[in-house]
C-alpha cells in the first residue's frame, strides 16, 4: 500500500460503512491505496435498516464464492406479488428451487451481520475502519477544493484528496458539496418494518419452505389509503413485515405508520402468516424512491457519491432493490478513486471513471430503463383503484354463481373497471406506460 | 511507578456477540480516574485486562483515550475472580495506585479489587463515589450502608474501586483512535502455577434468592394492630445490634448472623 501524499492522512476517505462504503473501501484498498472508512455506529450495520433482501451477484467481482461466508438468513426461492383489496387478495407466486443453491439469486440477511461481514473484508483488504465517529462536514482548502472531512471526535479533522460519500439517504455531505440542488419530500418514502419472531418450523409450514429456503412477498395495496406498498420477508426464525409510504401522502392523511402496519397485519391474507408472532423490533428509515429523477450529480472535484446517498435505489414494483446498487456503485467509486490517485488527478474529470462505469452497467441502465415506473407504481390509480379492480375481476371469474350462467370475462372486466372508477383511456395509458417502462 | 487501571471485557451473555461486548461503566470511570490521576501526578497510566484476544478492542479504546501502555493477560473470558485477581496482582506490583471499576458488567460482585489489594498487601478504598485530586493526595468518598458516606485520604500505594458515576470516560481523538487501531498489544501468558483451581459448580445458573426468613405471626388483639405489627417501619425489628469484637470474632459473628437471617446457605 502506498503512503498518502504529504499533508494527507489517507488517499481516500469513505464515509459510511454500509454496503456502498465497504465495497468502495475494498476496491480502493485492493488497488493499493490508503483508505480510512468512517462509520458513525459502534460497528458497521448497527445503524442500518432495510426491508430484508439482498441480491449479491455483484459481489462476484469483489468476493469470489461470497455465498460460502456471507451471513445469510434464508436464500429466497419463492417470490410473490400480492395485490390486496380491502378484504381480498390476488397472489402470484413463482418458485425456483435452483435459487437455493450456488450461485444463488437473493437472500434475506440481517444488516448488522451483513454489513459487518462486508466491512471486515474492507479491513482485511487494508482499509482502516474507525467506528463511533460521525462526519460533520467537509474540509476545503483556500480554493474551495475538498480536502477531507471533519468529525465529531476531538482533533477530528481527517485529510485526504478524495472523499467518497456513502452516508446514506439524505446525504449531508452531498448536500454540503452542492451536488443535491434541493430536496423534495415527494421523492422519498418512509419505510417502516417490524421484525416478528416465530419458530422456524412455523415459518417453514406457513410459507411452504424448508431448511434455509426463504420467501419474498411484495404487496400492492394494504397501506390504508396511503400511497406505497408492503413487504414480507422470511428470516430463519423471524419474519420482516413492513410498509413503504409516500411521505407527502402520509403527512396529508395524518396517519401513524405503526397504525398502517397494524392494519396490514390484520388483513385476512396476511394475518394467518404471522399469527402468534412476537414483535422483536420496530424500525423506520427514509428511502429515496424517485430513481433517476432525484439523483444528485455523482462527481465533484475530490468527491464521489454512492449508494443511497446517490439515490441509487430501485423501487419499480416487482423490483425493489437497493443493496446491490449500493455495492456496485461503491465498488465503482472505489475503483475510480484509486485510478484518480494513481493518475494524480482528483478533479471531477479525473474521477469521471466513476460515472462511466455507472453508465455502462446495470446501475444507471436499469434506472434509465425504469425511470417512469416509480411514479407509475406510486400513482393514485395504481395504488387505490387497480388492486380492488384486479381483485374484483378475479373474484368474479372464480365465483360459481349457479344457477346464473358464467358471465364473460370481458363483461366482468368492463363492469369491475367501471365499479373501480377507472376510465378506459387511463387504463390504456397506464398499460402503455407500464409496457414501455418495464421494457 | 505507574497508575494501573484494571478493566474487564465482558460478553453480553454466554454465547454473546462480540460486537456488543465491552467494559462496564464502572470500568470506564476507573479508566478516566486513572488517566486523570496519572496526568495530575505526572505518572504513566497502564491498563491491564485478563481475558481473551477479543478483549484487545477495549485495550485499544484505552490507548486511544490516552493510556501509555496496555497489557493483556491471556485467559478465558470466564476466569474466576480469585484467578483474575492473582493475575492482575502479578502485574500491579510496582504500581503507585491501582484503580478498578466497582463492578463488571457480567456478574459484578466487586470482589476482584479487594482480592488484588489482599494479594498486594495494600490498603483499599472500595465502592468510591467521588475521587478528588488534592496535590499528591486523593480525597475520596466511599459509600457506606444506610446512606452514609465516608471520606478518606489516600496517600500511599492503594487499590481503589470506583462506581460508574465517578467520571465519564473522555472521547478519544480521531488520530489517537486510528493509531490505537494499528497498535501492537502486549500479551502475556497467564502463569497458572499459583492459580487457585476450583471445580465449576454443576448447579444451573439462576438468580440469587436469599433463604426465606421466618417471621412470627402477629399477636395484636385487632386486625389493625396485627397489620401494623407486620408493616410498621417506625420501630426496630431487632436486627440492629452493635458489638465490639476482635476482627476474627467479628467476622465469625457476621457470618453467623448472615446465616441466621438466611443470606448465607450451608455449603
Amino acid at each position: 500500500m502506498t503512503a498518502p501524499a504529504h499533508d494527507f492522512d489517507a488517499d481516500i476517505i469513505v464515509v459510511g460503512a454500509g454496503p456502498a462504503g465497504s465495497c468502495a473501501a475494498i476496491a480502493a484498498a485492493r488497488a493499493g491505496k490508503s483508505v480510512v472508512l468512517v462509520e458513525r455506529g459502534p460497528f458497521p450495520g448497527s445503524k442500518n435498516m432495510y426491508g430484508g433482501v439482498v441480491y449479491p451477484r455483484i459481489l462476484d467481482e469483489l468476493i469470489p464464492s461470497w455465498w460460502e461466508t456471507m451471513p445469510v438468513q434464508r436464500w429466497v426461492v419463492k417470490r410473490s406479488t400480492m395485490l390486496l383489496s380491502d378484504t381480498g387478495a390476488l397472489n402470484v407466486d413463482f418458485r425456483a428451487n435452483a435459487w437455493g443453491a450456488p450461485p444463488y439469486n437473493g437472500a434475506t440477511a440481517y444488516r448488522p451481520d451483513f454489513d459487518n461481514w462486508l466491512a471486515n473484508h474492507a479491513v482485511e483488504a487494508g482499509a482502516r475502519l474507525v467506528c463511533s465517529t460521525t462526519v460533520t462536514g467537509l474540509l476545503r482548502d483556500s480554493t474551495g477544493r475538498i480536502q477531507g472531512v471533519s468529525t465529531d471526535r476531538p482533533d477530528g479533522d481527517l485529510r485526504a484528496p478524495i472523499v467518497i460519500a456513502c452516508d446514506g439517504v439524505n446525504s449531508f455531505l452531498a448536500k454540503e458539496s452542492g451536488l443535491y440542488p434541493h430536496t423534495d419530500a415527494s421523492n422519498f418514502t418512509l419505510g417502516v418494518k417490524e421484525t416478528l419472531a416465530l419458530p422456524k418450523h412455523v415459518i417453514d409450514e406457513r410459507f411452504g419452505v424448508r431448511d434455509n429456503q426463504g420467501v419474498d412477498i411484495e404487496i400492492l395495496g394494504g397501506t390504508s389509503g396511503v400511497n406505497g406498498g408492503g413487504f414480507i420477508y422470511t428470516n430463519l426464525d423471524t419474519v420482516a413485515l413492513g410498509v413503504v409510504l409516500k411521505l407527502p401522502k402520509l403527512a396529508a392523511q395524518q396517519k401513524r405508520p405503526e397504525q398502517i402496519i397494524a392494519e396490514l397485519k390484520r388483513h385476512p391474507a396476511v394475518a394467518p402468516l404471522i399469527e402468534g408472532a412476537e414483535v422483536k423490533e420496530y424500525s423506520a428509515h427514509v428511502i429515496p424512491e424517485a430513481g433517476l429523477e432525484m439523483m444528485p450529480t455523482m462527481v465533484a472535484d475530490g468527491m464521489l457519491v454512492a449508494g443511497d446517498a446517490a439515490a441509487l435505489c430501485l423501487a419499480a414494483g416487482i423490483w425493489l432493490e437497493g443493496v446491490n446498487f449500493a455495492m456496485a456503485s461503491g465498488m465503482y467509486a472505489g475503483q475510480a478513486a484509486a485510478e484518480a490517485i494513481t493518475k494524480n488527478d482528483v478533479s471531477s474529470r479525473g474521477l469521471s471513471g466513476y460515472t462511466d462505469r455507472l453508465e455502462k452497467t446495470f446501475v444507471l441502465r436499469d434506472h434509465k430503463k425504469l425511470r417512469k415506473v416509480p411514479h407509475l407504481v406510486l400513482s393514485d390509480r395504481v395504488q387505490h383503484k387497480y388492486p380492488a379492480f384486479v381483485a374484483g375481476v378475479v373474484e368474479r371469474v372464480f365465483r360459481v354463481d349457479n344457477p346464473h350462467p358464467k358471465p364473460g370475462v370481458r363483461r366482468i372486466v368492463r363492469e369491475e373497471r367501471k365499479k373501480a372508477g377507472i376510465g378506459l383511456l387511463d387504463l390504456l395509458r397506464d398499460g402503455w406506460t407500464g409496457m414501455r417502462g418495464f421494457g | 511507578m505507574t497508575i494501573t487501571v484494571c478493566i474487564k471485557w465482558v460478553l453480553p451473555n454466554r454465547d454473546g456477540d462480540e460486537r456488543f461486548a465491552g467494559i462496564s461503566l464502572a470500568d470506564q470511570a476507573a479508566l478516566e480516574t486513572g488517566l486523570r490521576v496519572a496526568e495530575a501526578l505526572n505518572e504513566s497510566c497502564t491498563v491491564i485486562t485478563v481475558g481473551p484476544a477479543a478483549a484487545e478492542t477495549s485495550l485499544r479504546d484505552a490507548l486511544a483515550c490516552g493510556a501509555h501502555d496496555v497489557l493483556r493477560v491471556d485467559a478465558p473470558a470466564d476466569t474466576d475472580s480469585a484467578e483474575t485477581a492473582r493475575a492482575l496482582a502479578t502485574y500491579c506490583e510496582h504500581s503507585r495506585l491501582v484503580v478498578c471499576g466497582d463492578y463488571s458488567s457480567d456478574r459484578g460482585s466487586g470482589s476482584v479489587p479487594a482480592l488484588v489489594a489482599a494479594r498486594l498487601g495494600r490498603g483499599q478504598a472500595l465502592g468510591l463515589i467521588d475521587v478528588q485530586i488534592v496535590g499528591e493526595t486523593l480525597s475520596v468518598v466511599r459509600r457506606l450502608d444506610g446512606g452514609r458516606r465516608e471520606r478518606l485520604s489516600v496517600t500511599g500505594p492503594a487499590v481503589l474501586s470506583v462506581e460508574g458515576s465517578v467520571a465519564r470516560l473522555r472521547r478519544a481523538s480521531l488520530r489517537a483512535t486510528l493509531s490505537a487501531n494499528d497498535a501492537i498489544i502486549d500479551v502475556v501468558t497467564n502463569d497458572a502455577s499459583g492459580a487457585i483451581r476450583r471445580t465449576p459448580e454443576a448447579a444451573p445458573l439462576r438468580p440469587y434468592r436469599p433463604r426465606a426468613r421466618v417471621v412470627p405471626s402477629p399477636t395484636g388483639s385487632s386486625a389493625l394492630d396485627r397489620v401494623r405489627q407486620i408493616t410498621d417501619t417506625s420501630s426496630s425489628k431487632g436486627h440492629g445490634e452493635t458489638v465490639v469484637l476482635e476482627p476474627g470474632d467479628a467476622a465469625n459473628r457476621i457470618l453467623e448472623s448472615l446465616h441466621t437471617w438466611g443470606y448465607v446457605q450451608e455449603s
